[in-house]
Order: structure tokens, then C-alpha cells, then sequence
């Protein structure tokens, strides 16, 4: 891959005349900020203190419908919405991400192949937000860059009273949103959608369709039998 | 090299090898004072020696599923070891002397750290990362690893 | 009903009649809520504030039904007192799991006071180092909306409104509550 020359210089290495002044002084620490006598600062309190927290899946409910209600105001038609909503879940996401892997510790892993990712996604993941696996994870047999990740009761869709105007809007853009940021986040770049698919058991059923990036899949092809 | 003291240069690289944050420790083992003894000449090589990293760091990721990479680049006398997060961001280590464990800690403060630092909701991925408080830290796990 | 039986029901709905989920999806949701309004308002932190406090209003007016519904709590307050009281003990523990002590009060018992020892809004927030977030912007003003919605949903008039956050470099968290008046039934208006 043809890098961009190091953001770090302007001028020619080979120069010997006097150098500019690196640009790494924009990365000078500094701080305004005026910390509380009992509050730690956030670098002071430990990743594991909420771990296992539960908050009420209401109190979820609400502050989600009202975000929902706030983005509508901002946008023309569910489309735009449900981007507004990844893009949401996609600050999530990045959290997660990072989150988890932390707390695995010496033992957590990178991966490295599709499949690896996706059940990363479909089970560590789901559990670890939603207190439940994902149902499904599926390969998509017409298109060799697409997946599918089935939730039977998002809980995006629980108590969220979705405006009539808007009655095509799938909330679980918003899970989309935390999918496609792990999967970006992580290296294999992909497009994710949330489509409702409701069966007889599940009328809220929703499928996430992960869509790859063509270079994803050449990479998976490279790494075939290693 | 009678004389010589460990000076290590360090690194985090956003996911387009931006970076988000500099440093650079002296050693303080070995009777060492924990100041820097980098040239300004040494300074420059030192960025130049962490960015070309980045493309043998880009093959080696996908031969491994560890997030500690070890060395893996070398430059004459200079090794450069990396951490590579979940979301693709790189702690770069550029040192002289090889050892491992230690480093491997140091990066283990370091992500728990730069985890702190990303789940506040007003820093973004890729934002430079100014805090003094990051920085004091950053600096302390060196001393007490490096 | 007594102070103490106020909180064993909290503790009854927390643990038997409330759905749960992870602490930490709430935290970054909410987390990238103001976010998101902080760009889309340009840093203008008054306008986040008030926008923040509408949208828990639009919250307080529908959560009421909700706490009613699972609190079951047949009698109305008696006093602005108890009213107190059961936003703590009952309100704030079943949906936030959270009991903000009560104190401060006014001579005439229509002011008082939450401190917030923990607040799940604000867990890993560090604000922006601008040089205005600390003295512009609370964080957790969705809350204060919410106590006003569903206040008024219950025939209270009030303001509620934070006086310091930890966040800006305060010692404690505390929100400030205060009846206006109570809402009677509508009488007839004169067309004016």
C-alpha cells in the first residue's frame, strides 16, 4: 500500500538546512479543565465499575424514542432518519469495541477472518449489550459479500412508539449502526442495514444484512487455507 | 555503547496514520535519570522510523491474532514494537533495547487508558489527545515499566 | 405511607417489576445524544441545555404513566414533602436505580434539593476543554426536564433546575426543585 509521506514532516528528509517546526507540537497536552476534590478524574475510576450495571430497559426506551423525535425534525424522510440513527449506534459501537476487548485482557484477540468477526459480533457482543445472543448469523448464498444477523426482539423496538409519518422507520438502524462501527472499527468495512423480517413467533424480528467492502473479500481469499 | 541510556520514543497512530498523541521517555534503570536523551536529529528519525512502521505493521496484523504485535520493525539499532487496538489504533514504541514484558505492560496501562479516553462521548476516534491527565499517566506507566 | 416502606416499594418495583438493561448502552446512548447536539448547536451551550430540558420533558409527560403504572401507588403525595420523597425513593430508583439524597429545604417546604452521588447519564464524561462547557453546559439537564413533564402530570407546577455538577469541577451534583404552584382544574378562560 502506497502510504501518504509521515504527517509528521513537510520538508525533505534529506534536507540538512534547518527544520520546520514538527507538527507534533499540535499534540502538546494542556488543559482549561478544573477537576472536583471528590470526583476522580475519568483516567482515575476503573473500565470495570459498571460492568455488570443494570439501568430500567424503559428508561432505554424513552431516552431512545425522544432521540428519534429529535432527529425527525432534522431530516427529510426515513432514510435520512435511519442514518441519524446509525450514526448514533455507531458511537456506541466504537465504544463497545474497545470496551470488550479491554476486559478480555491478557487473552483478548484480534480477528482476523470473517467469520471470526461475525461471531465475535453475533455472540460476545450481543451478550455483552443486549444480555442475550444474537439469533441467527447467516451467509447470504447469492452474494459472496453478504451476511445476515437476526435479532428476534431488538429492544429498539420495545415500548418505541414510532411516529405515523414514519411508520416505514426501522429503529434497528440504530443496531446497524453499532454492527457496521465494529466491523469498521476493526478493519473489515461493510455496509449494514436493518430490515424487519417478522415470522409467525416474532412480529418484530429484524435482520441485519452486512454488506462487505470488495476489499474484504480479497483479503479473505488471500488468507484461504493459512 | 559505555554510557548509553535507554531513551524510548512513543506513539499512538489513529486509524489514518494520524497521530494522536507523542511522547518521550528516558529510561530510569540502570542508575538512568528518566529524561529523553534524543538528539533533534534523532528526534525527527525516531517519527520517521514509527511511520514507515506502519506498513510492515499492516502485513503482520493479518498473519496474528494477538494485539501485542512484539518488534516489528528494525531500523540499525532501533526496534519499534506495536500494540494494535480493536479499532485499529496503533501504540508504537520506538526503543533501542529489546524487552518484551515489560513493553507489553506498559501498552496494557496504555489501552486502559486510551479506553478511558474514547468512551467519554465528546472525544472522537482519530481526535488528538491532549489531556494532561493522559499525558501525567502515560508518563507514569513508563517510569514504572520502562 | 412512611419514608421507609417508600423505599422498600422502590426496591420491590427495581427488583421485581422493571425490565433491565445494560447500564453502560443508556450511558453512551445518552452520551452521544448531547454530543450530537453540542455539533448540531454549534458549542452554543445555553441552546444544548434547553434542548436537553424540552427533551426530557416530552420524556417526564409519558414516563408518568409508566411509574404509575408499576409503581401502583394508590394515594396521591399529601405534601410536597412526601412528593420528594417518592421521586427519590420510588421514581429515581426504579428507572436509573439510583436514590439522590433530599436536603436543603426552604422554610416553607417548596424548595429542595437532589445531591447525586452517582448519575449513570454521566459515567466516563469529561467535558470539552473549551474553555465554555465547564461554565455553559449541564450535562444531565434531560433529568430536570423530566421531574417538570412529569410533574405537571400529576397537577405540579415546578422548576427544576441543576445548581452544581461534578463535571464542571464542583464538589457535588445537585439539582434544585421548586413548586411554583399546584394545578388546579381548568377553569373556564376568559378569551383574551
Amino acid at each position: 500500500m502506497n502510504r501518504d509521506p509521515s504527517p509528521f514532516r513537510t520538508a525533505s528528509t534529506a534536507s540538512t538546512a534547518t527544520s520546520p517546526t514538527p507538527k507534533y507540537a499540535n499534540l502538546t497536552a494542556s488543559t482549561n479543565l478544573r477537576y472536583s476534590l471528590t470526583r476522580k478524574s475519568i483516567y482515575d475510576r476503573h473500565l470495570n465499575r459498571t460492568k455488570t450495571s443494570e439501568l430500567s430497559k424503559s428508561a432505554f426506551a424513552f431516552l431512545f424514542g425522544e432521540m428519534v423525535q429529535y432527529a425527525q425534525k432534522k431530516v427529510y424522510g426515513v432514510q435520512d432518519l435511519e442514518k441519524k440513527l446509525n450514526l448514533h449506534g455507531y458511537a456506541v459501537g466504537q465504544r463497545f469495541l474497545e470496551l470488550l476487548l479491554w476486559r478480555d485482557g491478557r487473552t483478548a484477540k484480534r480477528e482476523t477472518r470473517i467469520l471470526g468477526i461475525l461471531q465475535f459480533i453475533s455472540h460476545q457482543l450481543y451478550r455483552a449489550i443486549f444480555q442475550k445472543q444474537a439469533d441467527t448469523l447467516e451467509k447470504v448464498r447469492e452474494n459472496e459479500d453478504e451476511y445476515m444477523i437476526s435479532d428476534n426482539d431488538p429492544v429498539v423496538n420495545t415500548y418505541i412508539s414510532v411516529p405515523k409519518e414514519m411508520s416505514q422507520l426501522n429503529c434497528g438502524a440504530f443496531i446497524a449502526g453499532i454492527i457496521e462501527a465494529v466491523l469498521d472499527g476493526h478493519c473489515f468495512p461493510a455496509k449494514v442495514t436493518a430490515h424487519t423480517a417478522p415470522n409467525e413467533m416474532w412480529p418484530g424480528r429484524t435482520v441485519f444484512l452486512i454488506k462487505f467492502e470488495p476489499e474484504v473479500l480479497e483479503r479473505e481469499a488471500l488468507r484461504v487455507g493459512s | 555503547m559505555a554510557g548509553s541510556s535507554t531513551s524510548y520514543y512513543f506513539v499512538i497512530i489513529g486509524t489514518k496514520d494520524n497521530p494522536l498523541y507523542e511522547a518521550e521517555f528516558g529510561s530510569f534503570k540502570q542508575g538512568g535519570d528518566g529524561i529523553p536523551k534524543f538528539r533533534e536529529e534523532q528526534r525527527h528519525m525516531n517519527q520517521f522510523i514509527a511511520h514507515s512502521s506502519l506498513d510492515c505493521i499492516e502485513d503482520q496484523q493479518w498473519a496474528s491474532k494477538e494485539m501485542y504485535l512484539k518488534t516489528v520493525d528494525k531500523f540499525n539499532n532501533t526496534w519499534v514494537s506495536c500494540f494494535l487496538t480493536g479499532g485499529n489504533i496503533k501504540f508504537l514504541l520506538v526503543h533501542d533495547t529489546r524487552s518484551d514484558e515489560p513493553i507489553r505492560q506498559f501498552f496494557a496501562d496504555v489501552y486502559d487508558l486510551y479506553c478511558k479516553t474514547l468512551m467519554n462521548p465528546f472525544y472522537e476516534v482519530n481526535m488528538a489527545i491532549r489531556s494532561q491527565t493522559f499525558d501525567q499517566k502515560i508518563k507514569a506507566a513508563a517510569k514504572k515499566y520502562l | 405511607m412512611s419514608s421507609t416502606s417508600r423505599a422498600r416499594l422502590g426496591e420491590e418495583v427495581w427488583k421485581l417489576r422493571t425490565d433491565k438493561i445494560n447500564a453502560e448502552l443508556v450511558t453512551l446512548t445518552y452520551g452521544s445524544v448531547v454530543a450530537q447536539l453540542c455539533k448540531d448547536l454549534d458549542g452554543d451551550y445555553a441552546e444544548v441545555n434547553k434542548q436537553l430540558d424540552k427533551m426530557g420533558y416530552n420524556i417526564g409527560l409519558r414516563l408518568i404513566e409508566d411509574f404509575l403504572a408499576k409503581s401502583n401507588m394508590q394515594q396521591k403525595c399529601a405534601n410536597f414533602r412526601d412528593t420528594a420523597d417518592v421521586i427519590s425513593k420510588v421514581g429515581f430508583k426504579m428507572f436509573l436505580n439510583i436514590t439522590p439524597t433530599i436536603v436543603n429545604w426552604s422554610s416553607d417546604n417548596k424548595q429542595f434539593s437532589l445531591l447525586f452521588d452517582e448519575n449513570p447519564l454521566a459515567d466516563f464524561v469529561e467535558l470539552p476543554d473549551d474553555g465554555k462547557a465547564q461554565s455553559d453546559l449541564w450535562y444531565s439537564n434531560m433529568l430536570c426536564g423530566v421531574i417538570r413533564g412529569a410533574l405537571e402530570m400529576v397537577q405540579m407546577s415546578v422548576d427544576a433546575h441543576f445548581v452544581s455538577d461534578v463535571l464542571r469541577g464542583n464538589d457535588t451534583t445537585e439539582m434544585r426543585i421548586n413548586l411554583i404552584r399546584y394545578i388546579e382544574d381548568e377553569m373556564p378562560q376568559d378569551d383574551e
